[in-house]
């Protein structure tokens, strides 16, 4: 195959030899092997390096001057923001806390770039990151409004990558909700890489939203790696249809006891679409409880992967495990592959898994159309009723309307 | 307002509705009964629209051809289905299906389709008259309901879509005696000159409530006999046996 990229170090300004060295080396480990493809056991469904191939000339990493934007706040609900332009942070407003309690700032990429990982896109975003926002929620201090974080993207992105890190930080019994929430119908051939760190500490909880407001043609492959402490929670929805390409690849580290997560994912997959979304929940300690909750709809050539591990430790016993995946197949040239796994080192632990894949009942289409109801509308009501449920939980009905009504745009297509 | 003429119907190569004659005229209530197996359910499946039937013969309904209708065109055009068994329908809420359904046939009437709130006014009104109670309407669409539940829910979207004819199938079977009551005072308040009901029953039961005009007897996929309401009572005693 053709080489279809072209990275270079120097085009990040202002960075000291050292850093220029440490990302030089992360970048030389990225070139041995390249983009990730279908012989890695983690990207056995979805062969990026052939997909890039396919649909790029030459992707490089510009030294990018984020275009100015315009916001357009969601009017829905009352929230603090964060705004992401290109990956890079360019505003943020916290109107509505206590602003001695949360520090946003810039990432900081001095103390970080190591190079021990063989996740090669890990490796290409230590060398390449810039931008990117650091989040630190003191001790105690539970948010009153939800944290918004708004990304767009300038024009001509075409043929270029955008890495950023992200770092966010609760400490003890802090509580927030974050609404990730990608608001761009960008048409460029673009690809971002992003690596997300979370560190939930002693009884705190994150709420952590992703949402995709327009359809956009950007492959997108996001890293979110989480470390939980004791009785802390940590809760994922993924509400991320309409994006031509995205992997959102989830590690929890559940490393003190009592730590409780989850992840409910509902996605309407429509036009050419391809869109995984790979677990991996590591029970590290006793007492623990994840949950996962994947559903997909698939339409119009579209592609869905589920790929979910549960890895759990000889001392984590008590360990309550749980993963289940369902997807609707509407079309006969979609396809939905799913990998559910589990390893498991203790011996008195309660884990389940389950995965199943059909078409759409048609005696219910039926019931449903002999209302008078037409046959796509009927559809939609099905697509959407199958797909709701996995926003059951969420306790804050503002916010759970929201996404009701954010899915049921997505599932018209919008 | 229902003409059916040589209906036969076939599905998986299985020949169940072999010529089957009927006419149903504004203001009458016609009930079919017959034993298990002999097309009872067909015959509403197919004046539904239900996919997989092999169909030969004419069904005219209010001046049209029905095989030129989707099922839910047959709905916009007044014709109502309570199903045997209703469907539950996760994560699709009552009131919404309700909602949906009624601005669906009123939209397709050329009427002005309703807002929520006057759309809640008037549900709530149809729902106190068959006893249901209104968290059952806020619920997922059947799911978790009682059998005598899902069958009021039946006729609460009949009494809702106001349809020129109602065909019941089985509609008192899991239903006991006072949720057969109300069922059948919901009919009756609903029953006028203009519309038309066609009951499928296996018992007489149901029509110790609700007095039709005239009994068919359905066998092997045939009408075999038809009188009036006192042939139930007569086949309630006897039973089917000897009329097959």
């Amino acid at each position: 195959m053709k080489n279809f990229y072209n990275f270079k170090i120097e085009n990040i300004k202002n960075l000291s030899l050292e850093e220029k060295n440490s990302r030089k080396k992360n970048l030389d480990l990225f070139f041995q092997n390249g983009f990730p493809n279908k012989k890695s056991e983690d990207w056995k469904f979805t062969d990026l390096n052939s997909i890039l191939g396919k649909n790029f000339n030459n992707i490089v990493n510009k030294n990018l001057i984020p275009e100015d934007k315009r916001l357009k706040a969601i009017e829905e609900f009352e929230h603090n923001f964060i705004f992401i332009v290109d990956g890079k942070l360019i505003s943020s407003c916290f109107d509505y806390e206590d602003k001695n309690n949360v520090i946003v700032n810039d990432y900081n990429y001095k103390d970080e770039i190591k190079s021990d990982t063989k996740n090669s896109l890990t490796l290409l975003n230590n060398a390449l990151a810039t931008g990117g926002f650091a989040l630190e929620v003191s001790k105690n201090y539970k948010f009153r409004k939800p944290l918004v974080v708004y990304s767009y993207f300038s024009k001509n992105l075409n043929e270029s990558i955008i890495n950023n890190k992200n770092l966010i930080i609760l400490n003890d019994d802090a509580e927030l909700t974050l609404i990730n929430y990608t608001d761009d119908d960008n048409k460029d051939n673009f690809m971002t890489n992003i690596t997300d760190k979370i560190i939930i500490k002693k009884k705190a909880s994150l709420k952590n939203v992703f949402i995709n407001h327009c359809r956009c043609n950007g492959y997108f492959y996001r890293l979110i790696k989480s470390d939980l402490e004791e009785g802390s929670s940590f809760d994922n929805y993924l509400l991320t249809s309409g994006l031509k390409f995205n992997k959102l690849d989830i590690e929890i580290n559940h490393n003190k006891k009592n730590s409780r997560s989850s992840i409910f994912s509902a996605l309407n997959l429509l036009g050419l679409e391809h869109q995984e979304i790979k677990t991996r929940i590591n029970h590290n300690a006793p007492n623990c409880q994840s949950y996962q909750k994947i559903k997909n709809v698939l339409n119009d050539q579209s592609k869905g992967v589920y790929q979910g591990k549960i890895f759990v430790k000889n001392i984590a016993q008590k360990t309550d495990a749980y993963q289940l995946s369902k997807a609707l197949i509407l079309d006969n040239e979609s396809e939905f592959d799913a990998k559910p796994e589990l390893e498991i080192y203790a011996d008195d632990v309660k884990c389940s898994h389950g995965s199943t894949s059909g078409s759409i009942d048609f005696d219910s289409l039926h019931y449903l159309k002999s209302r008078g109801i037409p046959k796509n509308e009927a559809l939609k009501m099905l697509i959407n009723g199958f797909l709701n449920e996995v926003l059951e939980t969420l306790s804050d009905n503002k916010l759970k309307f929201f996404l009701l009504e954010k899915l049921e745009n997505q599932i018209n297509g919008n | 307002m229902l003409n059916i003429k040589n209906l036969e119907a076939t599905i998986d190569n299985k020949h169940i509705l072999k010529g089957l004659n009927l006419d149903i005229k504004p203001g009458e209530v016609h009930a079919i009964m017959g034993p298990n197996g002999s097309g009872k359910s067909t015959l509403a499946n197919v004046l539904s629209g239900k996919n997989g039937y092999n169909i030969k013969g004419d069904i005219n309904f209010d001046g049209k051809n029905l095989s030129e209708l989707s099922t839910e065109e047959r709905a916009q055009k007044g014709m109502f289905l309570a199903f045997q068994y209703p469907l539950e329908i996760p994560g699709v809420n009552t009131n919404i299906f309700l909602k949906t359904s009624l601005n669906a046939v009123r939209k397709a009437k050329g009427e002005k389709e309703l807002d929520t709130l006057t759309f809640l006014k008037l549900i709530k009104e149809k729902a106190s008259e068959l006893g249901i109670e209104e968290k059952f309407l806020s619920r997922q669409l059947n799911v978790g309901f009682s059998g005598g539940e899902k069958k009021k829910n039946e006729i609460l979207q009949m009494k809702l879509l106001q349809p020129k004819l109602s065909i019941l199938d089985e509609t008192d079977s899991g239903l006991d005696i006072d949720a057969l009551r109300i069922v059948a005072d919901g009919v009756n308040s609903y029953k006028n000159k203009d519309n038309a009901f066609l009951i499928i029953t296996h018992y007489q039961r149901l029509l110790d409530y609700i007095k039709p005009d005239f009994i068919h007897v359905l066998s092997n996929g045939k009408i075999v006999k038809t009188g009036n309401a006192d042939l139930g009572i007569e086949l309630e005693k006897t039973g089917y046996l000897n009329l097959t």
